[in-house]
C-alpha cells in the first residue's frame, strides 16, 4: 500500500504501447487493410462511382436479400428477447446451485460447435424429421410443416443460437435490483403485470438493450445458419456476400455490400454507446 | 381501552422447524404508534411482515377493522411501509416515486399532482420533485419513501427500522418528522426497531419482543417504572441485577435477603425471570443513593467514578463481590468523599423482584 503524498513517483506507469504492438500491427495489416482495400473497390470497380450501391438497392434480388437480412435480424432479436427474459429472470430468482446447473446448460451450449448445432437442427426439422413426425403422429397436423429451407428454419436455428447472448448481460441487470424494491411497489398496489412493466422492465433495459444490439448485429452477418436452414432461395446478407465474390468474382458488388453490413453495425454500436454505455452499471444499483 | 382497529390474534410463523414468532397477539387502537421493541431475531420484523402480506402465518388471524386480510395480497391490502433498505424506484425522480402508487391505481393526472405537492411538504422536501433517488441523501431517500408510503391514504403504515442505515444526528431529525407526520395524518403506525431509545422517543406503546413472544405492551413509562419481566428490565434503561440469597413471598410484594445477609423489605415481585434459575433484585442506577453513617443499607466499596458532565457513573462492588453502577448528579457524588466503605439504599418500591 502506497499513501497518497503529492512527491510520490510511480515505479511504473502504465502508458507504454510497445507490447501491444504485435497485435495492433496484426489488426492493421489483416483486418483495417482489408477492409480499405475492398471499401476502395466497392466505389472503383468496374469504374469510379457509387454505381455498385445503386445496383444493390435497385435490384430487386439484392434488395430482398438485404430486406430478407433486416427482417430475420429483427425477428430473431424479438425472439429471443421474449423467450430468453423469463429464463433471466429464473435465473436470477432461483437458488444459486440450481442456478449454476442452467447456466452450465446455457453455456454448454455455446461452447458446442455451431456446425454441428445447425445441422441438428436440419434434422430436427425436415419433412420427415422427428418434430414433423411428433406433430403428425398427435393429428396436430395431416401434412409435414415446412420447417426448413425458410425463414422458418433461420429464425428457429438462429433465436436458438443468440438466447445465451441475451440472457446473460439481462440476468445481470435483473440481478442487481433489489427484491425489496419489487416488494415495495405490491405494497403500493401494484400487481404483477404492473410491477412488470413499472418496475421490472424500465430496471433492466439497459441489459435487455445490450443483449438485444448484439443479436441483432450478429444476426446481421450471420452466414453458417441461415445458409444452412434457409436454402439459395432465402439468401441473407453474409451469404450474398460470399457468392458475390466466391462464385460470380464480382468484388466491387460484394464490397458494396459489405460495406453497408459493415456500416449499419457500426451505427448501431455508436447508438449503444450514446445511449446505453454505463446505463447498465446504475440500473438497480443505489 | 379504545377499539381494537388492527388486530393480530394468535400469530404464529414458523420457517421449517424453526419458530420465528411463538404467539403474538395485539389490539392496536385507530391512530395509534406502536413499536415492537426487541433484538435481532426476536419475531418482531416477521411479525410486520405477516401484516404487511409477505409472509402467510403458520396460524392465528390478522384484521383490520374488523375483517381479516389474510386472504387479501400484498398489493391489494392498502397498507403503507417504509424499508430498511432504500427502496426508491431508481428509474423515477421523486416526484414520479411519490406518484407511483397513484399511477397504478389510475388516478387522474389532476390529482396525481396535487397529491404529489402535498406530500413533498409534508415531508419537507419541496422542489425535490425532478431528483433521481441517486442525488439524495439516505435521509431524505427515506423522507421520499415516507411520502410514497403515505401518498395513498393507508390506514396503516408499516416501518421496518427505517433509519438503521442513518447517523444518529440524522435519526433523531428524522424521528422529530415522523412524530410530526403521525400527529398531522393521524395514520395507524406499526414501527420495529432494536434501539430502545427511538422507541422511547416515538411511541405511543411500545411491545417488547423476545425469542418470538411478546414479554410486556405498554407506555414507555410503563415499562420503564413497572417492568413485567426480567427481560423488559434488562432491556429498556440501564438496570442493575442483584443476587438473591432467599425470598419471602406475601401476595405481589416480597422480602429479599442479599447474599450478604442484608434485608429488604416490600419490593413488588414479578414471576417473570425468563431462563434464569435463581431469583434476582433488579434496581436502577439513579434509584441508588449513598447513605450517611454505618448500619443503614447495603455496604459497598467504590472502585471506579465516571464523571459524564450532567451525572456521574459510580462503579461499585458489594460485600460478596459483585459489581453494580450508580448514577447520580454530578455535584452530588464528589469524588474526595468517596473512600473507604460506604453504604448505598434505595426505595424499595423502585425496584422489582424478578423470582
Amino acid at each position: 500500500m502506497v499513501t497518497a503524498t503529492a512527491d510520490i513517483r510511480e515505479p511504473f506507469r502504465w502508458t507504454g504501447m510497445g507490447y501491444a504492438v504485435p497485435a495492433l500491427l496484426l489488426l492493421a495489416f489483416f483486418f483495417v487493410l482489408p477492409v480499405l482495400a475492398l471499401l476502395l473497390r466497392s466505389i472503383t470497380e468496374p469504374e469510379l462511382g457509387l454505381q455498385n450501391y445503386a445496383e444493390l438497392f435497385a435490384t430487386s434480388t439484392y434488395a430482398r436479400v438485404l430486406f430478407n437480412t433486416f427482417l430475420v435480424a429483427g425477428v430473431v432479436t424479438l425472439f429471443s428477447l421474449l423467450l430468453g427474459f423469463p429464463v433471466a429472470w429464473l435465473l436470477a430468482i432461483m437458488p444459486q446451485r440450481w442456478a449454476r446447473i442452467v447456466f452450465a446448460v446455457i453455456l454448454l451450449s455455446m461452447w458446442t460447435n455451431l456446425l454441428a448445432r445447425t445441422y441438428a437442427w436440419m434434422v430436427l426439422l425436415q419433412r420427415t424429421g422427428v418434430i414433423n413426425k411428433m406433430l403428425m403422429a398427435t393429428g396436430l397436423v395431416s401434412e409435414p410443416l415446412p420447417l426448413v429451407n425458410n425463414l422458418t428454419g433461420v429464425t428457429i436455428g438462429m433465436v436458438y443460437i443468440m438466447l445465451p447472448f441475451i440472457i446473460l448481460p439481462l440476468h445481470a441487470t435483473l440481478r442487481a435490483i433489489d427484491p425489496a424494491i419489487l416488494n415495495a411497489a405490491a405494497l403500493c398496489g401494484a400487481g404483477r403485470w404492473q410491477i412488470f412493466r413499472r418496475v421490472l422492465v424500465p430496471l433492466s433495459a439497459p441489459g435487455a438493450a445490450a443483449g438485444a444490439l448484439m443479436v441483432f448485429v450478429m444476426s446481421l452477418g450471420y452466414f453458417v445458419t441461415p445458409s444452412l436452414l434457409g436454402g439459395t432461395a432465402n439468401m441473407m446478407l453474409a451469404g450474398m456476400i460470399a457468392q458475390l465474390i466466391q462464385s460470380l468474382l464480382n468484388w466491387g458488388l460484394g464490397g458494396a455490400a459489405a460495406f453497408i453490413l459493415l456500416t449499419v453495425t457500426l451505427a448501431i454500436y455508436a447508438l449503444q454507446l450514446r445511449y446505453f454505455s454505463g446505463a447498465a452499471g446504475t440500473a438497480g444499483g443505489r | 381501552m379504545t377499539d381494537s382497529f388492527l388486530t393480530i390474534s394468535g400469530f404464529r410463523k414458523t420457517f421449517g422447524s424453526i419458530v420465528a414468532v411463538e404467539d403474538v397477539s395485539l389490539n392496536i387502537p385507530k391512530g395509534e404508534f406502536l413499536t415492537f421493541l426487541g433484538p435481532s431475531g426476536s419475531g418482531k420484523s416477521t411479525t410486520l411482515y405477516a401484516v404487511a402480506g409477505f409472509d402467510d402465518p403458520s396460524a392465528g388471524d390478522i384484521s383490520i377493522d374488523g375483517r381479516s386480510i389474510l386472504a387479501t395480497p400484498p398489493h391489494k391490502r392498502n397498507i403503507g411501509m417504509v424499508f430498511q433498505r432504500y427502496t426508491l424506484f431508481p428509474h423515477l425522480p421523486v416526484g414520479e416515486n411519490i406518484a407511483f402508487p397513484l399511477r397504478v391505481r389510475g388516478h387522474s393526472a389532476a390529482d396525481i399532482a396535487k397529491t404529489v405537492k402535498a406530500m413533498l411538504s409534508l415531508v419537507r422536501l419541496e422542489g425535490f420533485e425532478d431528483r433521481l433517488p441517486a442525488q439524495l441523501s439516505g435521509g431524505q431517500q427515506q423522507r421520499v419513501a415516507l411520502a410514497r408510503a403515505l401518498a395513498y391514504d393507508p390506514p396503516v403504515l408499516l416501518m421496518d427500522e427505517p433509519l438503521s442505515a442513518l447517523d444518529k444526528k440524522l435519526r433523531e431529525e428524522i424521528q422529530v418528522e415522523i412524530r410530526r407526520i403521525h400527529q398531522e395524518t393521524g395514520v395507524t403506525i406499526l414501527y420495529v426497531t432494536h434501539d430502545q431509545e427511538e422507541a422511547l422517543r416515538l411511541s405511543d406503546r411500545i411491545a417488547v419482543f423476545n425469542h418470538g413472544r411478546i414479554e410486556q405492551v405498554g407506555s414507555g413509562e410503563d415499562l420503564y417504572a413497572r417492568p413485567a419481566t426480567r427481560f423488559v428490565a434488562g432491556f429498556i434503561g440501564d438496570s442493575n441485577f442483584l443476587k438473591v440469597r432467599e425470598v419471602e413471598r406475601r401476595g405481589s410484594a416480597a422480602s429479599a435477603i442479599l447474599p450478604d445477609g442484608t434485608r429488604i423489605e416490600n419490593i413488588p415481585a414479578h414471576a417473570g425471570n425468563g431462563h434464569a434459575a435463581t431469583p434476582e433484585l433488579m434496581v436502577r442506577p439513579q434509584s441508588l443513593k449513598f447513605v450517611q453513617g454505618s448500619g443503614a443499607g447495603l455496604a459497598v466499596k467504590v472502585k471506579d467514578v465516571t464523571f459524564l458532565g450532567d451525572t456521574s457513573s459510580v462503579l461499585l462492588e458489594t460485600g460478596w463481590g459483585q459489581e453494580i453502577w450508580l448514577r447520580g448528579a454530578g455535584s452530588a457524588v464528589k469524588t474526595n468523599a468517596l473512600s473507604g466503605p460506604l453504604h448505598v439504599e434505595w426505595n424499595p418500591a423502585d425496584s422489582h423482584l424478578f423470582c
